[in-house]
């Protein structure tokens, strides 16, 4: 559906993209994983036709990108992470306005339009003003614009950020539809949750290249399958860290705590206890986290994914 | 306390938009003003020459010295035309007024009768007017005065010689041509200045029509910058980033932008228009097509340099500041503020450059000149309008592309 090869854009002096490819299945639901700056929205905005690549392309439903964008951008929509509406238009105006950029017959378009705000729990608010809805609601028409012209493709770039428990369920739900139908999904997210819910594969970029990219299980095999050991206490310091590293130990500091990583937590954990108080640290507060996304991403970039 | 203030000092400094606010435009204005109203240059400053255009219909030796002894003045630049080109000036605005010396002038000088002037003006403009009339009135007067001596003179030494003294017979000559009067009625009697309107007071008076169009324009210069700032908030909400993953052209984002702001520039000069003809009386009612012309362009014209400003600027707060000391600048020099024949000759060419001149002359040939819909005069100002709108438009695309969309 979607075919990446080798992508490169520099901005001046900064190299965004070194060369990255990737291919994405009909009907996939495909994560683009990094932390900010390692060039997913470079990705997304040279797919969604925004950017313009200074080498590499794009083919997207088999239409190449560069030779007609105008036609990719038939078979693609695009859920910025901003709010992108008019605050003063009703949610219909705002459909019927995003809609008729695409081409959709006015009858037909109203008939997505109802069934859209339905779908996303907004029937009733309709014809109110935007600026009284909430950030989710706002979030929710954000995406049901997107969706007006009934796209193969969907790009959605961090489509929950900021938004309540309701709304988050809503565009969970509205999501996992949309995937059950058999649409593509390109989806960009700081949260491994949700990652991890709803994709059937994941790419990981960082620095502008693809660290690592497969299923949740490929991952968490390429990351070495480790578990990680979080001590939260007193007494940490980079001395401290430095002697722990020097006997053998695979360990770092985030957010002031430490996080230890071993393939047998089991057998390991008993001696990282033992090393800390050794070393004179006080500990508070022990937290086992097992093999996920967040430690795949950890041990393949050395960054957590907010950072 | 202290503090607060010292902070708040700080705040304002910082702020460029508001330095910009608080000192340059007031300055840009008081410069302007200063010159409009003649405060530049202190006392010691000479007066302005006033063109002065004159129709000699005598055509004699006398009539040409009176038209060199008086572009001899330093208040007057004489320029001398022929009696129908004269008239015309006067009727499509290029001059106030302009002067006619009657044929029969040296006749009368000769004869000790007073030759006859005649004035023939715009009664739109009478201030101007009444200021030409006063500064050549005088000069007139002083000159057939000195001609009148110097014709008794030649024909003094022409006489046969009587017996009686010189000086008696002089005398007694001057004392038939000029009897002992008062200074005024002595005035009276040395010319004829007769006076005709060629373009008459009507219900339009130029200074409703000033009013109505020099403001309107103004305002709508306001009015289509804050419309085309929206663009740059589309950038910054995000929605000109979201037009552009739809499939539609780049151009066709701004193009629509600017037939928005034609349309609705469009309407605000009717409802200004409208608002005039039912409040103040002003007839639009026998101008209507040459009325929508002038709007159109106006608008358009209008309407191009609202989205030029915005496609210049970066941001909303550059914008913001620039716009006010630009539209206020282009409103004093194109006369939207004061009528353009208050401001110094210097001033009223530089006028020339702005969308208000060219706005308020063609809507002032409508209402007060009465130009009809198919006059060079007339036809030059939309022509104008839409020249400058055409150029702002070409130079505001390749603006927005490079200010605008590049930073989406």
């Amino acid at each position: 559906m979607i075919t990446v090869t080798d992508l490169r854009k520099s901005f001046g002096n900064v190299e965004a993209l070194k060369g990255i490819s990737f291919t994405i299945r009909p009907g996939e639901f495909y994560g683009l994983l990094g932390p900010n700056g390692a060039g997913k929205s470079t990705t997304i905005g040279i797919m969604s036709t925004l950017v313009t690549p200074d080498r590499g392309g794009v083919v997207i439903d088999g239409i190449d990108l560069a030779k007609n964008p105008m036609l990719c951008k038939q078979v693609i929509g695009v859920v910025p992470q901003e709010i992108a509406l008019y605050n003063d238009l009703s949610a219909v105006d705002n459909l019927l306005f995003w809609g008729s950029l695409y081409g959709v017959k006015k009858d037909v378009l109203k008939q997505r339009i109802d069934s859209t705000l339905k779908l996303f729990g907004l029937f009733d608010r309709r014809n109110d003003k935007v600026k009284t809805y909430s950030g989710g609601m706002k979030r929710r028409i954000n995406i049901a614009s997107a969706l007006l012209h009934e796209p193969k493709i969907l790009f959605m770039d961090e489509p929950t950020v900021g938004i309540d428990p309701q709304s988050r369920n809503l565009i969970f739900e509205v999501v996992e539809k949309l995937h059950k139908d058999g649409m593509t999904i390109v989806y960009t997210t700081h949260y491994m949750e949700e990652a991890e819910r709803f994709c059937d594969r994941i790419g990981i970029i960082d620095n502008g290249t693809i660290v690592a990219q497969g299923t949740l299980d490929e991952l968490k095999a390429q990351g070495g399958d480790k578990e990680s050991l979080v001590i939260a206490g007193n007494g940490i310091t980079e001395e401290k860290v430095a002697k722990l590293k020097s006997a053998g130990y695979t360990v770092s500091v985030h957010e002031e705590k430490l996080i230890f990583t071993s393939a047998s937590l089991k057998t390991d954990m008993p001696k990282m206890i033992m090393a800390c108080n050794e070393n004179a640290i006080d500990i508070e507060h022990i937290d086992i986290r097992r093999v996920n996304l967040e430690t795949v991403f950890l041990s393949l970039t050395g960054k957590q994914l907010r950072d | 306390m202290f503090t607060i203030a010292l902070k708040d000092i700080k705040l304002f400094f910082s702020d460029r938009r508001g330095l910009l606010m608080a000192f340059a435009v007031p300055v840009a204005l008081i410069t302007l003003f200063a010159f409009a109203f003649g405060g530049a240059g202190g006392s010691n400053s000479g007066p302005t020459a006033t063109t002065l255009v004159i129709a000699d219909l005598d055509n004699s030796g006398r009539s040409k010295i009176l038209v060199d002894s008086l572009d001899a003045l330093e208040e007057f630049e004489v320029l001398t035309t022929t009696a129908d080109t004269a008239e015309l000036m006067v009727r499509k605005g290029d001059r106030a007024a302009v002067l006619f010396i009657a044929p029969g002038f040296q006749d009368s000088i000769n004869s000790g009768g007073a030759p006859v002037f005649e004035l023939k003006f715009d009664s739109g403009e009478a201030p101007r007017v009444a200021i030409l009339q006063g500064a050549l009135y005088g000069r007139l007067n002083q000159f057939v005065g000195m001609q009148k001596a110097d014709a008794i003179m030649n024909s003094r030494s022409a006489m046969p010689h009587t017996g009686t003294s010189d000086s008696t017979a002089g005398d007694s000559l001057l004392k038939d041509v000029m009897p002992p009067v008062s200074l005024a009625k002595e005035a009276e009697r040395n010319l004829i200045m007769n006076q005709t309107a060629l373009v008459q007071e009507k219900q339009n008076s130029p200074g409703l029509v000033h009013a109505v169009a020099g403001t309107a324009i103004m305002m709508l210069l306001f009015s289509v910058t804050a419309m085309g700032t929206a663009m740059l908030d589309e950038k910054q909400e995000g929605t000109l980033k979201k037009l552009l993953f739809s499939p539609i052209n780049p151009s066709s984002i701004l193009f629509g932008k600017m037939i928005s702001v034609n349309v609705i520039s469009i309407m605000q000069l009717s409802i200004m228009f409208i608002y005039g003809w039912l409040v103040f009386g002003l007839d639009i009612a026998h101008h209507i097509p040459s009325l929508f012309i002038m709007i159109f362009c106006t608008a358009y014209a209008c309407s191009s340099f609202g989205v030029f400003l915005v496609s210049f600027a970066k941001s909303r707060a550059q914008v913001q500041g620039m716009s006010t000391l630009v539209i206020m600048t282009m409103s004093a020099l194109g006369g939207s503020m004061v009528p353009s024949f208050i401001m110094p000759a210097f001033m009223q060419k530089l006028g020339v450059i702005t969308v208000n001149y060219w706005g308020v002359q063609g809507f002032y040939d409508i209402f007060w000149r009465d130009l009809p819909m198919t006059d060079t005069t007339f036809l030059m100002r939309p022509l104008v309008l839409i020249c400058i709108g055409t150029v702002l438009n070409l130079i505001a695309v390749r603006l927005f592309k490079r200010n605008v969309l590049s930073l989406v």
